[in-house]
């Protein structure tokens, strides 16, 4: 106890007496290691968040109902509905039609019936446009044209991965049809059945379920497909709580809506292979973060051995004085500490005050996601305590390797 | 009290470096000193009175020989024992003052009184009291870097009797000084040695040596003669 309080009056004073911007230099070097601990992670965990962010909001919401392992589409749909109407916790919804099919574009242009024909494979989804709208805002992802009307027949929207003129900076890696622009005439066939559509709008999203998706109004879709049991492929919702989403699920369990479907929450939606990728970006983080702990560790050794050196006479004549060697190895354990404490206090607060809400605001734009920061507290503790930890270590080595010296010869300035 | 001996070392060695290159700074001393005595080890330099100040001290510990303080057969100690020793017995005066620069003179004083155990206040009111005993009253929140080397060396005079210890040693407390602040701190350590304080004090001048109860000289390592006061 008496080491402990005479090795804080000796560590307090020296930082208080040290030059300040050598402080503030220390103090620096701490803050951008806590930062590069914590920021190198949450950016790269922040991109696979991101781009969940992006699918929940746009496209699979809270709750995701499915067909059922073994069946082509959910069951009693109409009943599901109508079942859904009474929840007031559902704030909107949207019932999902899917098929596959051939775009053709250009075949008005095309002279020579031997050469190519410009067409792509496509998914179709047949949406209610006002459900879809006030579901996921489709209509704001319309990049070129405009969004589906409700009055309207025979217009289409398509995802950018379709065109080529989007698609191509990513290489031959999706079939695309050519410089199809809004108010052109496509066409759209299934098996032996073809529909002519006129585009309406051209759709983006951080999304490739969107980009790679082409969407009719949903009356002309089951006609199309001849679907007319009025059973769908997919119905998503939004509820008041996102964070209750599995007690709502269980709610539909009960009443037996999972005998016509599979009920997911979107956390249950989300393919394996995004949660792997999480996990491994976070190891990744964590691994370069690692990188940053030892380089600081090495330079608060070198601070503090340099600064040990430069009082080694003194230390010598604390322990002549009959300091013991404890209280000596304290205050500057304690220097290393406040240097940590201080340097991950506002990398702390530089993170939660600003860099998170910055991010939230001006996610950085990724080709597959709105990228942003994610830093759960409880992580961010525990590496606070790794790094906390080894700079205490990298402040205790020091000052033993200057304190074990003899004392005399500390005293003298002997080697 | 002057006719119990609070140092007694006998055949006292020391020598630095290994084989051919061996130098004997200390070739077998064997002296003692009283207690309430006020002793001066003179010498020329490379006489070996500074290593034989750290043998006597327990900063350094002989090659050869035996040495008991205050009845302790401090050789057989650890070195963390011969901390612990230090701190309660013993008391020092370095040439250079040897205070902590960035402790008020205050604090400086009141490090080994916390080492020991006091507590803040007790140790604050002794430090104040023995800063006040050396003539540097207000003093005590100077840095020592805003006192002259006199005044420094006061306050290491005042950090060495705060405690109380049975021993000062003084290693040449007044070759940094001035000659108007080196009477004053020999006058202080005459005062101290007036009130039966045992002080050893190493010095080369002769002048300050004479106040002294007894002067041993050394010469290569030897102690060749002894003066006493008459």
């Amino acid at each position: 106890m008496k080491a402990l309080r005479l090795g804080f009056l000796l560590g307090f004073r020296q930082v208080q007496r040290a030059s300040l911007w050598t402080t503030l230099l220390i103090i620096f070097v701490m803050m951008f290691t806590f930062l590069n601990l914590i920021a190198v992670s949450g950016i790269l965990v922040g991109l696979i968040v991101g781009s969940e962010r992006a699918v929940r909001e746009n496209s699979y919401g809270d709750i995701v109902i499915s067909p059922r392992n073994e069946e082509n589409d959910i069951l009693e749909t109409p009943t599901i509905l109508r079942q859904l109407s009474s929840y007031p916790e559902i704030t909107a919804y949207s019932v999902r039609y899917e098929g596959a099919g051939q775009l053709e574009a250009n075949y008005k242009e095309r002279r020579d019936l031997s050469s190519e024909r410009d067409v792509a494979s496509v998914k179709v989804t047949g949406i209610d446009l006002t459900l879809e709208d006030n579901m996921t805002n489709l209509s704001r992802l319309v990049v070129d044209g405009s969004y589906l009307d409700p009055q309207e027949e025979g217009y289409i929207l398509i995802g950018v991965y379709y065109i080529k003129e989007y698609a191509e900076q990513y290489g031959d890696i999706f079939e695309t049809v050519d410089g199809v622009k809004p108010g052109d005439t496509v066409r759209l066939t299934l098996g032996e059945t073809s529909k002519e559509f006129t585009v309406k709008g051209i759709v983006q999203s951080k999304v490739d379920d969107i980009n790679l998706n082409t969407y009719i109004p949903e009356r002309e879709f089951r006609r199309l497909f001849g679907r007319n049991d009025q059973n769908a492929d997919q119905i998503v919702m939004r509820i008041k709580e996102p964070e209750k989403n599995a007690e709502l699920k269980q709610t539909f369990l009960q009443s037996g809506m999972g005998t016509y479907a599979k009920i997911q929450t979107f956390e249950e939606s989300v393919p394996k292979f995004l949660a792997d990728i999480k996990n491994t970006f976070n190891l990744l983080g964590t691994f370069i973060g690692s990188i940053g702990i030892i380089v600081a560790s090495i330079t608060i050794f070198i601070i503090i051995f340099i600064n040990a050196l430069s009082r080694r006479r003194h230390i010598g004549i604390l322990k002549g004085i009959g300091v013991e060697a404890h209280a000596i190895e304290i205050a500057y354990v304690l220097q290393a500490a406040l240097y940590a404490l201080v340097g991950s206090l506002l990398g702390a607060l530089l993170t939660y005050g600003f860099l998170i809400p910055y991010f939230d605001a001006n996610p950085i734009k990724f080709p597959f996601s709105d990228g942003i920061l994610v830093a759960p507290p409880l992580e961010t503790l525990y590496k606070f305590f790794i790094l906390f930890l080894i700079t205490l270590i990298a402040g205790y080595l020091p000052a033993k390797l200057i304190t074990r010296e003899n004392t005399l010869n500390a005293i003298l300035g002997r080697k | 009290m002057k006719d119990t001996p609070i140092i007694v070392a006998h055949n006292i060695h020391r020598s630095f470096g290994t084989g051919d290159l061996i130098t004997h700074v200390l070739r077998g001393i064997t002296m003692s000193v009283q207690q309430g005595e006020f002793v001066a080890i003179m010498g020329k330099s490379g006489a070996g009175k500074s290593t034989l100040m750290y043998q006597l001290s327990v900063l350094d510990r002989p090659t050869e020989g035996s040495l008991v303080i205050d009845g302790v057969d401090v050789l057989s100690l650890s070195e963390s024992e011969q901390t612990h020793f230090r701190l309660h017995t013993l008391g020092y005066v370095f040439q250079d003052y040897a205070l902590v620069p960035d402790l008020s003179a205050r604090e400086n004083v009141m490090v080994p009184l916390l080492m020991r155990g006091m507590t803040w206040e007790e140790a604050k009111q002794k430090s104040d009291t023995a800063i006040d005993n050396v003539g540097l009253k207000g003093k005590y929140q100077n840095l020592p870097s805003q006192l002259s080397g006199g005044e420094q060396q006061r306050i290491a005079i005042a950090r060495a009797i705060a405690g109380s210890p049975k021993i000062i040693f003084a290693d040449e407390p007044t070759a940094n000084l001035d000659s108007i602040s080196g009477e004053a701190i020999i006058a202080l350590l005459d005062c101290l040695h007036e009130s039966g304080q045992t002080i050893v004090m190493v010095t080369h001048e002769e002048e300050y040596a004479a106040g002294c109860d007894r002067i041993i000289y050394m010469e290569d390592g030897l102690v060749v003669r002894e003066k006493k006061r008459a």
